[in-house]
């Protein structure tokens, strides 16, 4: 499409800039141009079209693991955010923390789950993970859910004390064994080989022998 | 965990609107960055900067380009830091990224794969325009480049997307 004076170049560098701010004398010329009023519904269109394309849903952007590493290893230094209902500044080690209870959060239904799972299903779940479980208590929920970036084991077991939820979480290194307190919950991050897992308790602490036995029993 | 104390002026709406417009903010750093992990960090950092910073926005109607000018300097900022590689479009395309993939709209796919392929020259005001609502002056101001330079770099990203919207590309400007 040529523009065919100066005032049509100029009104389509603006148009093709800016279609939406345009200055009044470019709106001016554009009332009085059938071709740079064409342009500009041309344009116009377009834009639309761009923004449609701009915003693509967040899960279509995949996660390439390696920068993450180095970053997540200086944010130590750093206080890192996390947003779940309001914003609060923690270390990145409770940053995790607060993503685990921000997740089992969207998942509420899984607490009120009671019949046990058949064993083949966990065992589809962990599978999806390449985790591997020795496990004696029984499984009511388990999903294999996405948690930043990777596919992870979040499931569901019964005790004594209530349902306690696990996550495991292979590519989550974390310093040391900390516990935690949000949103009614109580949890404990715990450290294993390269990775930790959550475990997360509803009524009261996590019983310390089921977190024994977690650690003790996860391989990937 | 140490939160950020509530009940102060402003604490809570303010969390709200961060939470809000976080999607767009990952979303928009994902463009800038093409990469998924590289703006997730980038939005923790900008996130923590806005919050540090939450007294110097004195229009919340000023919130989105706020936030997304500080994300954009955080993109800036760890690449210069972190002298982190670019990105290869033929590597971002073997790795599938959102720009990329299909989802039977193929049109719209096209549209993506030539913005994930703009110069960042280009892409990133058009970016900063369509995604993050900045002026053109806005985007002059935080690139430090003057306004028609701006107005020419997003003429020739919206030029270059007119043929893959089946548009006849307009005469180039100087």
């Amino acid at each position: 499409m040529s523009a065919t004076g100066p005032e049509c170049r100029e009104a389509r560098l603006h148009i093709g800039a800016a279609p939406h701010e345009l200055p009044a004398a470019v709106q001016s010329h554009v009332a009085g141009c059938a071709a740079c009023q064409r342009f500009l519904d041309e344009t116009r269109g377009l834009d639309g079209r761009v923004r449609q394309a701009l915003e693509v849903p967040l899960t279509r952007f995949r996660e390439r693991a390696a920068p993450r590493r180095w970053y997540a290893m200086a944010a130590s230094v750093v206080l890192a955010l996390v947003i779940a209902g309001g914003v609060w500044f923690v270390r990145p080690q409770s940053a995790l923390a607060g993503e685990v209870v921000s997740h089992i959060e969207h998942e509420a239904g899984s607490w009120e789950q009671t019949g046990r799972l058949p064993g083949s299903d966990f065992a589809a779940v962990l599978e999806q993970a390449g985790v591997q479980i020795d496990l004696s208590v029984p499984v009511v929920y388990a999903a294999a859910c996405i948690f930043r970036g990777h596919r992870v084991p979040h499931f569901v077991v019964t005790t004594a004390s209530g349902p306690v939820t696990v996550m495991v979480l292979p590519h989550e290194k974390i310093r040391m064994r900390s516990r935690f307190s949000e949103s009614g919950m109580h949890g404990v991050l715990v450290p294993v080989n390269e990775g930790s897992i959550a475990i997360v308790a509803r009524n009261g602490e996590v019983p310390e022998s089921l977190a024994a036995q977690l650690a003790g029993g996860v391989h990937w | 965990m140490n939160r950020a104390p509530r009940g102060t002026t402003g604490t809570t709406p303010f969390a709200r609107l961060l939470e809000m417009l976080r999607p767009d903010l990952l979303r928009f750093a994902s463009w800038l960055a093409r990469d998924r992990s590289v703006a997730e960090d980038v939005v923790q950092e900008t996130l923590i900067r806005a919050w540090k910073s939450r007294d110097e926005l004195k229009d919340q109607a000023a919130l989105r380009p706020w936030l997304f000018t500080i994300a954009r300097r955080e993109h800036a900022r760890l690449y210069e830091r972190k002298r982190l590689p670019t990105v290869d479009v033929d590597e971002v395309e073997a790795l599938g990224d959102p720009a990329l993939a299909t989802e039977g709209d193929a049109a719209l796919d096209d549209l993506r794969r030539a913005i994930m392929q703009l110069p960042d020259e280009y892409r990133e005001p058009l970016v900063m325009q369509v995604l993050g609502g900045l002026s053109t002056a806005e985007i002059a101001r935080e690139l430090g480049l003057s306004q028609p330079a701006v107005l020419t770099r997003l003429f020739r990203a919206r030029n270059r997307l007119r043929g893959i919207y089946g548009l006849e590309p307009a005469e180039d400007v100087e």
